[in-house]
């Protein structure tokens, strides 16, 4: 038996989110939260390739809040398995060998459960090597769910013992501490977020939002590719001074992004009649939205130049105006997760093992909360950003 | 709303206190050391005092005169009036003209005055004293009707002939101010160039013991309610031809008749006046203390009335 | 009978002074010692303005009478002062109006059929057609700028500019090209202060970034000392050296005019007195109107002040050649102006009021707040500055974050990019002007909208730099900390905490002068 967090299907709850979670925020990870601090059966690990892991330190990822606060659509709804332990940016303990990788040996985890964990035929995605594009998510012998996280056989990170597949699994190098290792999983999402962006030497890039998500694509952007201006949209002072240290050009403030970009681009800034909603002819080359939110994406899909790019980094919402992409004939690429052969050739966690090495990341966990105290964990989660925290994690150990 | 208005009130009430002292209000505005010597001669301002002959005026002031006032005065002092007669003589306004000891003299004139008469009489006072501010230029006019002059000689201000056209009874201190020892003073020419000017008749008036009762300094009548004699005179109008400047010395001896009679008797000091021995109200040549002595000698009272609990 | 300015020194009888801060104002107590600077009281305006303009016009300084100048079949162009001035905006009419008729009234009886005229207004914003109304009239804008025969001068229109030459100095000379071609160019000036008028007005006001970049740059700027001295201005001797070559390529015949201080005029017209003269009626003035404002919307106190007409008398009128008139008219201007300061002291006192040359009809931005301080005021003085070498300054303005995206595009950029980056005008003009003059956008708004143009808030740090370059400390009492130190400024909440903060470097019993402006004044520091 185990102690871990377990979401749970509860239409009452998810409905109480949604009709009163954005006026009293409190509530979402208060009454409302279809999450419950459980003693289960631990998750077992008994075909070839899986191995027991008990986490160390386990993230709380702008999905995971999604989910609890039901912020996530419903379309995800067929790729998950209730109830599961959530909990996918992990940075681990081996408790058997696995294959290659001897009992104790520290690892992160690619949290995409493939075809290759699920013990059935590569799908064309996983042949190519773009495992996060994986077909077979609901099959094989383990139960639905597009991630570890969100899958009931696999456990999570938010609980005191997961299994993983061999095909998941990287070993941490010695002497890279546990706050950084359980940040690759999230830059991983950065570096394929960035490869995917195919930024040209020189092009000028915005990134819209500071937090995680939006930090790590400008340290990936910075360090992996040639981008010139980098534009980074910040709300809070701790942020703007992390987009700094991560290789911004320039910080705005979201109210000040079209005068921001219009100056680093020298575009033209136009005025729609009635709403006051604004557009700029010209800006930049690229855009990476990292938020999600309708706002962030009205803004990136308006400041970015004909023919430009625009990156959906953030899991978006709906109601977004489409109209640049059709008028401007904008490129718009999604980025989710990462992949295992990535367009630099090697996989993205090598690559955001590599950065999590050498990166300025100290101080980037900000707070470590044990599973008892979820609630707060969450609470400060949600609002990280103002608080001047990245990122928030269970220290699973200490539970 | 309610934390704003509180705080409304607070920045209010520093603001108005911040002008309040730096203004000095209710004391003298001053000007700074090393501005002096580019502050222009203030204009004399006439305060206006047209508002106070207005009925609503007349009707507050016949108020406070015939009810406090008189009340208070004749509690303080013993009035004693003699001479209204001459009054009736009288076809229209006219100058009053008295001398000045006291504080009192104007209440005593004006109560003494027929009612009719006293609600068409107003005052000219010392612009620089009764008209210096605005609360005590409101005060006297309101209660005695006053209007400023100039007493510093020169340009008298255009108001008493005014007055006079319209109707109304000037009373003036030709005096010019209070005297500082109870016995008259040099008359100035105001008075006799007004009547000259506007063809009006002078009454005469003589008070003798207000000083007693009074005098300069003090703040309220002596108690033991001193007997102050009001006389007035029969109307002098100037001759036909005659000046001010000749026309004033009648006026002044016309006063100091009046106070000769009213020591003695009415006949004797017609026969001085005749023959122009009227004695000097002026005073002895002496030092002060002697003329303040003779000047507040008792007089007898005429006042034979047994107070009821005597 | 007005009286001439002095210094006061303040002393315990001296009721607390009022200081101009912003869109409102307050009353200061100064430290006893404190010299204060007052303008002189309002001069006596001309009485007849008609009579005066039409005398002007028919005798005028070393020049043929205007009737003269004028011939059926010649091109005439009118090109006067832009709403800068005067400030505040004046009451109607405004006294170019009455010149302008003037002009056009003898043009009519010379039987002049190509008439234009251009508001000389450089690279400040585009007036729109009612100000443009306001500053001409209804008659001369109805009979002109429906034809499109009274517009604003673009300084960004390659098509339409002449370059005239260059200077003995190398410095190009490029202008509008219609004034360049006329056969008569009229300027009708308002001389508000001494730094007006003069070449200043054509080679300056109908110039191009081009030829204004030789004169409007940091170095030059920094050694103007003052900008109120023409004889002690690198930039005036610039536009002087440029109004030669133009002069020797068009006939100009300058009519200036000079404008007394009656700027605040009933229920404010306590803005003007001296404190200790203010009656009854001025204290309550006062306290209704700061509370009045202090309880009014944002957005109600600016419409308030922005509505803000002034009187203003003529106090003369000369028109002939341009350097003869100027005398005159600076002659006027200091008469008006000037007063006497003995020595200078250790800290300056200024209270930033609401309105700039740049913001009529708009909001005033932080760096137009620095710029209306630390370039008009602390510029306001002939011979030394009022504070002395490395002394304090000390503004008062709230120096709120407020921007108008409508007339101040590139002052948004130029807080946000380039003063986070450096406030040393040297390095801001040697990595950013050019971008900024250049950025087509700015250009776009500036032709096309009420913009100005996008290096205008260079200007504007330029004109800041001699007081950079003189004072030791900078700090502005009860303003926006964050964006008084964005400028590389200090913010204190009280006056006696900025002395706290400046007595490190200049001890704690500074000598200290406050200028009593507005109305405007002139230092004339012994």
């Amino acid at each position: 038996m185990m102690l871990a967090l377990e979401m749970y299907r509860s239409p009452a709850k998810y409905l109480a989110a949604k009709a009163v979670g954005g006026r009293i925020p409190g509530i979402l990870t208060g009454p409302a939260a279809p999450l419950r601090l459980v003693t289960i059966n631990e998750p077992k690990a008994e075909r070839d390739g899986w191995a027991r892991i008990r986490p160390i330190l386990s993230g709380i990822c702008g999905s995971d809040l999604g989910m609890v606060t039901g912020a996530t659509k419903l379309y995800f709804s067929a790729v998950v398995s209730m109830p599961f332990v959530p909990g996918h940016e992990i940075v681990g303990e081996l408790l058997d060998d696995c294959e290659d990788l001897p009992k104790g040996t520290r690892v992160v985890m690619d949290s995409v459960l493939t075809c290759a964990a699920r013990g059935v035929e590569p799908c064309e995605g996983c042949v190519t090597g773009n495992t996060n594009r994986c077909d077979r998510i609901t099959v094989g012998h383990v139960a639905p769910g597009l991630q570890t996280g969100f899958c009931r056989d696999t456990g999570g990170g938010w609980g005191n013992l997961m299994v993983a597949h061999r095909s998941q699994l990287y070993a941490v190098p010695d002497g890279m501490s546990d706050e950084r290792a359980v940040l690759v999983e999230p830059l991983a999402g950065a570096v394929h977020a960035a490869l995917r962006a195919k930024v040209e030497p020189g092009q000028s890039v915005l990134v819209s939002g500071a937090g995680a998500v939006g930090l790590f694509a400008t340290l990936a952007l910075r360090e992996l590719t040639q981008a010139g201006r980098i534009t980074v949209v910040a709300k809070h002072a701790k942020q703007r001074e992390l987009a700094r240290a991560f290789g911004a050009s320039d910080v705005v403030a979201p109210d000040e992004v079209f005068r921001g970009v219009r100056r680093a681009t020298g575009a033209f800034r136009l005025k729609q009649d009635f709403s006051g909603g604004e557009f700029l002819l010209g800006g930049v080359d690229v855009a990476v939205d990292a938020v999600g939110s309708k706002d962030s994406i009205d803004t990136v899909l308006r400041v970015t130049k004909a023919g430009g790019r625009v990156v959906l980094s953030g899991m978006p919402a709906s109601g977004a105006d489409l109209s640049p992409v059709w008028f401007r004939e904008l490129e718009v690429t999604g980025t989710y997760a990462s992949a295992r052969e990535e367009p630099n050739g090697r996989p993205a966690f090598e690559t955001a093992l590599e950065l999590a090495g050498r990166a300025p990341l100290d101080g980037i966990v900000g707070a470590r909360y044990p599973l008892y105290r979820w609630r707060e964990a969450l609470d400060h989660a949600h609002s990280a950003g103002r608080l001047g925290t990245v990122k928030v994690a269970f220290d699973v150990r200490a539970s | 709303m309610g934390t704003s208005l509180v705080k409304f009130g607070k920045d209010t009430a520093r603001d108005v206190k911040q002008v309040a002292r730096g203004w000095r209000w209710g004391r003298r505005p001053q000007v700074p050391r090393s501005a002096e010597p580019y502050v222009i001669p203030k204009e004399t301002t006439v305060f206006p005092t047209k508002w106070a002959r207005t009925p609503a005026a007349i009707a507050v002031r016949d108020l406070i005169q015939k009810g406090p006032l008189n009340a208070v005065l004749n509690f303080e002092v013993s009035p004693q009036v003699s001479g209204l007669d001459s009054l009736l003589k009288l076809d229209g306004p006219a100058i009053i003209v008295a001398n000045h000891s006291s504080h009192l003299d104007t209440p005593l004139l004006l109560l003494s005055l027929p009612d009719a008469m006293r609600r068409r009489t107003a005052f000219a006072a010392a612009a620089d004293y009764f008209f210096d501010t605005w609360w005590r230029a409101a005060g006297s006019a309101i209660v005695f009707n006053t209007f400023p002059i100039e007493r510093r000689g020169g340009k008298m201000s255009a108001t008493p002939g005014d007055l006079l056209a319209d109707g109304w009874n000037v009373v003036v201190f030709p005096e010019g101010t209070r005297s500082p020892d109870g016995w008259v003073q040099r008359f100035r020419m105001g008075a006799a160039y007004l009547a000259v000017e506007h063809d009006v008749p002078i009454i005469p008036v003589g008070i003798k013991g207000s000083f007693a009762a009074m005098p300069r300094g003090r703040g309220w009548p002596i108690p033991g309610r001193p007997a102050v004699h009001v006389r007035y005179g029969d109307p002098l109008r100037p001759a036909a031809g005659e000046s001010a400047r000749d026309f004033a010395p009648r006026i002044a001896a016309a006063v100091s008749a009046l106070l000769d009679e009213e020591s003695t008797t009415w006949y004797e000091s017609r026969r001085r006046a005749a023959i122009g021995a009227s004695p000097s109200q002026t005073g002895p040549e002496a030092a002060r203390w002697r003329r303040v002595w003779e000047s507040t000698r008792p007089m007898r009272s005429t006042d034979n009335r047994r107070r009821a609990w005597k | 009978m007005s009286r001439p300015g002095f210094v006061l020194e303040v002393d315990d009888r001296t009721p607390p002074l009022l200081v101009h801060n912003g869109e409102g104002f307050l009353l200061e107590r100064f430290p006893q010692g404190t010299r204060v600077v007052y303008p002189p009281e309002a001069l006596p305006p001309v009485r007849d303005v008609d009579e005066a303009i039409q005398n002007a016009l028919l005798n005028p300084i070393d020049s043929e009478p205007l009737p003269e100048l004028l011939r059926a079949g010649m091109r005439l162009t009118i090109a006067f002062d832009d709403i800068s001035l005067p400030l505040p905006p004046m009451k109607k009419p405004d006294i170019r109006q009455r010149v302008i008729e003037a002009v056009l009234e003898l043009a009519a009886q010379a039987g002049v059929d190509d008439v234009e005229l251009i508001s000389a207004n450089a690279l400040h914003r585009r007036l729109t057609p009612n100000e443009l109304r306001e500053i001409v009239g209804e008659r001369v804008f109805r009979s002109f700028f429906p034809d499109g025969k009274l517009y604003n001068f673009d300084a960004e229109d390659r098509d339409n500019l002449t370059h005239l030459g260059q200077t003995r100095h190398g410095e190009d000379v490029e202008i509008s090209k219609r004034a360049a071609e006329s056969d008569l160019l009229v300027y009708v000036n308002v001389n508000l202060v001494a730094m007006d008028g003069g070449h200043k007005s054509t080679s300056i006001g109908l110039a191009s970034y081009k030829s204004l970049k030789h004169h409007h740059n940091s170095h030059t700027m920094i050694h103007s000392r003052s900008f109120m001295d023409h004889k002690a201005s690198k930039m005036h001797h610039s536009a002087w050296r440029m109004g030669e070559v133009l002069t020797s390529h068009v006939k100009v015949f300058q009519i200036e005019t000079t404008l007394n201080n009656d700027i605040f005029g009933g229920p404010l017209e306590f803005l003007q007195k001296r404190e200790w003269e203010w009656s009854i009626k001025d204290q309550a003035s006062f306290l209704a109107t700061k509370r009045g404002l202090d309880v009014a919307p944002a957005k109600l106190r600016h419409k308030i002040f922005t509505d803000t007409r002034s009187n203003y008398g003529l106090t003369g009128i000369n028109a002939g050649a341009i350097e003869p008139v100027h005398e005159k008219t600076i002659e006027a201007v200091h008469r008006q102006h000037l007063v006497e300061v003995q020595g200078q002291s250790d800290v300056a006192i200024m209270g930033v009021p609401f309105v700039g040359p740049y913001n009529v009809n708009s909001v005033m931005n932080p760096i137009l707040a620095a710029c209306m301080g630390l370039g008009y005021y602390f510029n306001s003085y002939r011979g030394n500055p009022v504070v002395r070498k490395d002394g304090a300054v000390i503004l008062y303005h709230p120096v709120d974050y407020e921007f108008s995206q409508l007339h101040h595009p590139s002052y948004v950029d130029f807080f946000e990019e380039v003063l986070s980056e450096s406030t040393d005008p040297a390095t801001i003009e040697a990595k950013f002007e050019k971008q900024y003059a250049e950025d087509p956008w700015y250009i776009h708004l500036y032709r096309t909208s009420y913009a100005y143009h996008g290096v205008h808030p260079f200007y504007m740090w330029y004109w800041i730099s001699h007081a950079l370059d003189h004072c030791g400390d900078i700090v502005w009492v009860g303003a926006n900390r964050k964006t008084v130190e964005r400028m590389g400024f200090r913010s204190a909440s009280t006056l006696s905490d900025a002395l706290e903060m400046v007595s490190h470097s200049v001890g704690r019993s500074p000598s200290i002068t406050y200028l009593h402006n507005p109305p405007h004044l002139l230092a004339d520091v012994r």
